[in-house]
């Protein structure tokens, strides 16, 4: 995925992204080892909401759904129920290096891939797993790349939504959740 | 509380094991044949050992066969008891321990996602429990390949020789 920065935002649009840089909740989905290192970086150690990120308990109220780590197919699933049920503007941050191309679980039947074939990354934090510090200077990253219009993710998604639905498929083979425990 | 000897001596004369050994201390392992896995499962339990622990499988694809393993555990006598039966890898039934222990409903189901044994008796044993759609051999089976099934089914990130060629690998 190659998001260009052809900024033409209109003036609203601008101080829209003005504003939401300056407040990011984050919906947190840990489901992978990395979610070890969410809590030092919320807590006092580092204490993150000095930096204008805070958790926020339900996906249909937060801005950033963060991915801490390898997906399983069952995860996955689960993902991208939470994703499409998010308010535009949304972004996605992908943390750990399993994300990126399957980290040591590259041979798993049971974990995927890369994850920006089934959902649009804005920003990948590389590390197996990344430090507390990696965690903030991503999100000063995301900050930046919100206030000049370069996160993109969500509208790419928008357009290109046939294209991520046949990679899911193909993966998935259905992304109908089942669960017997629920119903 | 009766001593491991005491225990040992006990479970040799109930079961008739064809073998039996102690892997540590306060751990007995006694294999028996897969006809006996059900009333020595209801043996031991009326014998104290009331705790199920796990059932778990072993793939011996040389000898072509599966090894069905269910760890017990005594909360009177602090030891753990491990059953073992070799069941033939291309016919895996067994019966099912639901009706002893109750709890065996859910590990019987992963045996049977991920081996493929077949429970007699465990009307549960067919459904998917931990995999929600799977269309290939069970996972855990040695013959499943995973690398191939994650390259069919996953794509990686392309990726060109940059990489390789700055630690001083092959070059194409």
């Amino acid at each position: 995925m190659v998001l260009k920065n052809d900024d033409n935002r209109n003036i609203w649009e601008k101080i829209g992204d003005y504003f939401s840089a300056n407040s990011i909740w984050m919906k947190w989905y840990c489901t992978g080892c990395g979610a070890i290192e969410m809590p030092p970086t919320m807590t006092s150690r580092f204490d993150m909401e000095r930096l204008g990120m805070g958790p926020m308990a339900t996906p249909r109220q937060a801005d950033v759904l963060l991915i801490t780590g390898y997906l399983s197919t069952k995860t996955l699933r689960r993902v991208i129920y939470s994703y499409e049920q998010m308010n535009s503007p949304c972004f996605i941050v992908a943390f750990g290096s399993c994300t990126i191309n399957g980290g040591i679980y590259y041979d798993s039947y049971a974990t995927i891939g890369r994850l920006d074939k089934y959902l649009p990354v804005d920003l990948y934090i590389a590390g197996c797993m990344p430090r507390p510090e990696t965690i903030m200077n991503g999100f000063n990253e995301l900050i930046q790349m919100i206030k000049k219009g370069e996160a993109k993710g969500w509208k790419h998604y928008q357009e290109n939504y046939e294209w991520y639905k046949k990679n899911q498929l193909d993966s998935l083979g259905e992304i109908i959740i089942k669960d017997e425990f629920h119903e | 509380m009766s001593s491991m000897n005491n225990i040992i001596n006990e479970i040799k004369a109930a079961l008739a094991p064809l073998k039996m050994e102690t892997p540590a201390d306060k751990q007995i392992a006694a294999v028996v044949r897969p006809e006996a896995i059900h009333n020595s499962l209801s043996y031991l339990r009326q014998r104290g050992f009331t705790q199920l622990c796990i059932v778990t499988c072993i793939d011996w694809i040389k000898d072509s066969e599966f090894e069905l393993v269910y760890i017990l555990f005594s909360w009177t006598d602090g030891i753990h008891v491990q059953l073992r039966a070799r069941v033939d890898r291309n016919n895996p039934v067994m019966v099912t321990a639901t009706d002893i222990f109750p709890g065996a409903r859910y590990y019987e189901r992963e045996v049977t996602e991920f081996f493929g044994v077949e429970f007699t008796g465990n009307e549960d044993a067919g459904k998917p429990l931990f995999l929600e759609i799977w269309d290939d051999l069970p996972p855990l089976r040695k013959d499943f390949d995973p690398q191939a099934y994650s390259d069919s089914k996953f794509p990686m990130r392309e990726r060109g020789n940059e990489f390789v060629s700055e630690i001083g690998g092959t070059e194409k």
